[in-house]
């Protein structure tokens, strides 16, 4: 058995785009030099160590932090009393910075301690009593949502966060239309993103209380606002600058105390701070988990197939405090409707307050909950129907030019080139022919956002492009790189608009006091978005050195072009000696009475719309599509399900660089195989019991199937060079994929995630005792 | 019963071929924390801190260890190679130049740790198959590259040179 992925990705004729550049900070990180947030060395850095609730749900009787203080070493303990006592939060402000009168997970944080070494600091925490009073914990939604529950918060009775519902269409008529109607229940899990890198801050103010934050955030702008609202400072004297982002997915976007408590240390102690989470902190409260939801699904089809109605329930455990919680419910609940062409869906969802840790955005936001349940929802009505399931999901794909419900405009879609794809890759109609026992075959669809209008009515980004009298170009730009390779293609993006070789391009990493406004690495919108910003801001630099050229040469702006970093005739490469280097241009219009650099300014709002309150509304410019499907082999004596083959096939728009894109295909598929197989949060009485890299099981190169990948012929016409977002989709249908197949293979349908052998097990059992 | 430090104990070990001395403030510092605290030797990371994720990989003596559960005292005498001991001011070794010209990274905290572990599968078997690559290279985590790049990079840099290093 080989490891190698099978990949189909065909290269352009363009001189940069669509090459198989390596990234330039490559060699960097291969030589340990690239410098994350825990390499930060600073004069008198001091270390820090956060107290954390050991409890659910508590109240704080008495905070006592006498002998911490006395400690030698200590510079510095923080309380409630250090803050400035608001909560935060980025959809709903329900989060305080240190817990004051009570606390609500287990992990939350209490207090905190900056000393010059970190055992010093957590020497101290330790130090720290608290008078603790234990109050009566909810610890599931059931819990949560029983009557005479526990409240998490006062102001959310019955611990509903938040509730929406709509109706489009008339879902009670599709179904009295509907000759196949199937309903099922489904339980997602509790996931963690796992970076390798923990979520880390180093702070430090000035003489004139202005803050700056070294963080390895992926939203450095939208986490000023917030940091700088919860610190109660002004927004424009909080500084973020981006360091090295050791993996986001998702985890990384401004949700958790980590900076705050680290910039209230600093200012008591007057130096700077750096904290950085470890291992456990980061499970207990760091990144902010995929959310668990409760999702039933009635689906119902005509004896042909074509679909007539869907209707869903959504109870989603939102933890503790919001963060993005609202989104990734809306986003699960919606979302799945640009996939298909349903004439009629209803919805009902319900956020959930638990003593839990918050839950937040995880690449896919929402979709690997919607799809683990709406995909097998299809599997079930292709098998009431007696249909092959890629015939039914190719006769009810979106197409180019369609409008979904939710009036999502579908610009470019090749979803059916995609199903195409993936079943020929996987080998589905010879071995579905030929069958082999406890063998099985599985597929499930998505569909993503490339960017999403969620933070006001503004999805846009602007980039800086100065063309240096050196010849090279700096791409300005705060959208950062978060180790996707952002920063690769929006270098590409822009050497080939100018005409520039790839090599005399430079990015800026983010940093809020040098680039303008940008949202950040989230909703896979930095290639389509930023890109497009780049793009224009590339183009304005380049007309900007034509128009110096068409002076210095004493010729005209349209005779000119720009190759191989030099600026020529257009038709007479060998004018003015082989043309002029763009860097000899660039000088001359510096150097001379009056003269000026070359900058260039680019600007593009995402061409989508702000959605209602009943989130109808077209919530982004393009959507990328995916299907991705697996083949399983189960032993009928454990329930243990192996993974043979994975086939995925995207619709990404044009591929700009095929070594990156495959590597967030396949990233984000070994993401979806741990979702469907073996990551979850296991508790006991509220309290974590497997926050470490020993007892939850990420991945490991050795779980890896065979893997099939290919990207559909396809071109957005609204992106940069015809692209659209790629980062998330394909953790997607992982899940979905594999319990259809395990169906395929040995009849029994798992509802709950992950999908253990000990769960095919006994539902075998209970298959066999019902015969 | 606590063991209390008189005097500090003093490490004298190699540190990619150079003589280093640390004194160490207790007995249970780390390897990992002498090598990026005392040594500033930032490029080895911290993954886990349980030894089982693979990113504080470093060489001792020629054999793969996870330097965050390495106690200190214990290489006394020893030789430690790390990652900024790998290739030269003017290039890169075979096994780092295979992971960049084959994507074998992303976000790259686990890369010095793959790059080691990798290194020193190549060191002990030059022409490795692809299952040994696989079972070699299953102590180091990554949640970035779902691992085919990773697996194509170390079999590119066994084609291209497995014995240098």
């Amino acid at each position: 058995m080989t490891l190698a992925s099978n990949r189909v990705t065909r290269e352009t004729e363009r001189s940069v785009i669509g090459k198989r550049i390596p990234r330039p900070d490559a060699p960097a990180k291969t030589r340990g030099t690239a410098q994350y947030v825990a390499d930060i060395q600073r004069t008198g850095l001091l270390h820090a160590s956060v107290l954390r609730s050991p409890y659910p749900h508590a109240r704080i009787r008495s905070l006592d932090i006498t002998a911490a203080l006395a400690l030698q070493g200590v510079k510095a303990v923080v309380t409630a009393d250090d803050t400035p006592g608001r909560s935060w939060g980025a959809f709903r402000k329900d989060q305080p910075v240190l817990a004051s009168d009570k606390v609500r997970y287990v992990g939350e944080e209490v207090a905190a301690v900056a000393a010059v070494d970190v055992e010093t600091a957590r020497e101290a925490v330790l130090l720290i009593e608290v008078d603790w009073e234990e109050l009566s914990a909810v610890l599931s939604i059931d819990e949560a949502l029983a009557d005479g529950a526990a409240l998490v918060h006062d102001d959310a009775p019955g611990n509903i966060t938040y509730h929406f519902g709509l109706e489009r269409g008339d879902v009670d008529a599709g179904f009295a239309r509907s000759d196949v109607v199937v309903e099922g229940t489904w339980e997602s899990a509790r996931q963690f993103h796992a970076a390798i890198e923990t979520i880390g801050s180093v702070a430090e103010w000035d003489l004139n209380d202005r803050l700056t934050i070294w963080t390895n955030t992926q939203t450095p702008f939208l986490s000023r606002g917030r940091y700088a609202w919860a610190l109660g400072v002004a927004e424009r004297d909080v500084r973020i600058i981006q360091t090295e982002v050791g993996g986001g997915f998702g985890g990384k976007s401004g949700d958790d105390n980590n900076p705050v408590v680290c910039a209230l240390l600093a200012r008591k102690a007057g130096r700077a701070v750096q904290l950085i989470n470890t291992r456990e902190e980061e499970f207990l409260a760091g990144s902010r988990p995929r959310m668990p939801m409760r999702y039933w699904v009635r689906l119902g089809v005509d004896r042909d197939g074509h679909v007539q109605a869907k209707d869903i329930k959504v109870l989603a455990d939102n933890g503790a405090y919001t963060g993005k919680s609202i989104a990734v419910m809306g986003a699960a609940s919606v979302r799945p409707d640009t996939l298909y062409r349903y004439p009629a869906v209803r919805a009902d969802s319900t956020l959930v307050y638990t003593n839990l840790v918050p839950t937040g955005a995880f690449r896919g936001f929402g979709s690997p909950s919607a799809d683990w349940a709406v995909e097998q929802a299809w599997d079930m009505a292709a098998d009431e129907l007696g249909m092959d399931v890629v015939e039914l999901l190719r006769m009810n794909a979106v197409e180019s030019g369609d409008v979904s419900l939710h009036n999502h405009r579908i610009t470019s879609c090749e979803l059916k080139q995609c199903i195409d794809k993936a079943a020929e890759l996987i080998g589905w109609h010879h071995k579905r022919a030929q069958r082999t026992p406890n063998r099985g075959l599985g597929i499930a669809c998505s569909v993503h956002v490339s960017g999403r209008r969620s933070f006001g009515d503004y999805d846009g980004s602007s980039a800086m492009l100065r063309l240096n009298e050196d010849g090279r170009a700096t791409i300005i730009s705060g959208e950062g790189e978060i180790g996707q390779g952002a920063g690769t293609v929006l270098r590409q993006i822009a050497a080939e608009e100018l005409g520039i070789p790839f090599e005399d391009v430079d990015v800026t990493p983010s940093d809020t006091q040098l680039a303008t406004h940008a949202l950040g690495a989230l909703a896979s919108r930095v290639t389509y978005v930023a890109g497009n910003a780049v793009l224009r801001a590339a183009r304005a630099a380049r007309q900007q050195l034509l128009e110096a050229a068409a002076v210095q040469l004493e010729t005209a702006v349209s005779d000119l072009e720009v190759r191989d970093g030099r600026v020529m005739v257009r038709g007479a490469p060998g004018a003015f000696g082989g043309g002029v280097l763009v860097g000899e241009v660039a000088r001359k219009r510096l150097y001379q009475r009056g003269g000026g650099p070359i900058l260039g300014v680019g600007e593009w709002d995402n061409p989508s719309d702000f959605p209602d309150e009943s989130r109808y509304g077209n919530e982004s410019g393009a959507y990328n599509f995916m299907a991705e499907a697996v083949e399983v082999e189960v032993d009928p004596e454990t329930g243990n399900v192996q993974v043979l083959e994975l086939a995925a096939a995207v619709d990404c728009g044009t591929v700009l660089n095929p070594t990156l894109a495959e590597g967030q295909v396949e990233g984000a598929v070994a993401q979806g195989l741990g979702l469907a197989q073996s990551e979850t949060f296991a508790w006991s009485d509220g309290r974590p019991q497997n926050p470490n890299f020993g007892d939850y099981k990420l991945p490991t190169v050795g779980d890896m199937p065979i893997i099939h990948l290919a990207f559909a012929e396809s071109y957005e016409p609204s992106g940069p060079f015809g692209a659209k977002g790629v980062g998330e989709i394909a953790v997607d249908g992982v899940p979905a994929a594999i319990a259809n197949a395990v169906h395929d293979a040995v009849g029994v349908r798992i509802t709950e995630l992950p999908i253990t052998a000990e769960k095919v097990y006994r539902a075998m059992r209970e298959r066999e005792a019902q015969r | 019963m606590t063991a209390s430090v008189a005097a500090p104990l003093i490490l004298s070990f190699v540190v990619n071929y150079e003589p280093r001395t640390v004194a160490l403030r207790s007995a249970d510092r780390t390897l990992l924390s002498v090598l990026r605290d005392d040594l500033g030797l930032t490029g080895t990371k911290e993954g886990c801190g349980i030894g089982v994720c693979g990113a504080c990989t470093v060489i001792v003596d020629g054999e793969m260890v996870s330097s965050c559960i390495q106690l200190a005292a214990l290489v006394d005498g020893s030789h430690v190679r790390t990652i900024e001991g790998l290739g030269s001011p003017d290039g890169l070794d075979p096994v780092q130049r295979a992971f960049v010209e084959h994507g074998g990274l992303q976000c790259g905290v686990c890369t010095p740790g793959q790059v080691m572990a990798a290194r020193a599968l190549l060191d002990a078997c030059p022409r490795p198959t692809i299952e040994q690559v696989r079972e070699w290279m299953t102590g180091n985590l990554c949640r970035c590259t779902g691992y085919y790049k990773i697996v194509e990079s170390v079999l590119a840099a066994a084609a291209r040179d497995g014995a240098s290093g």
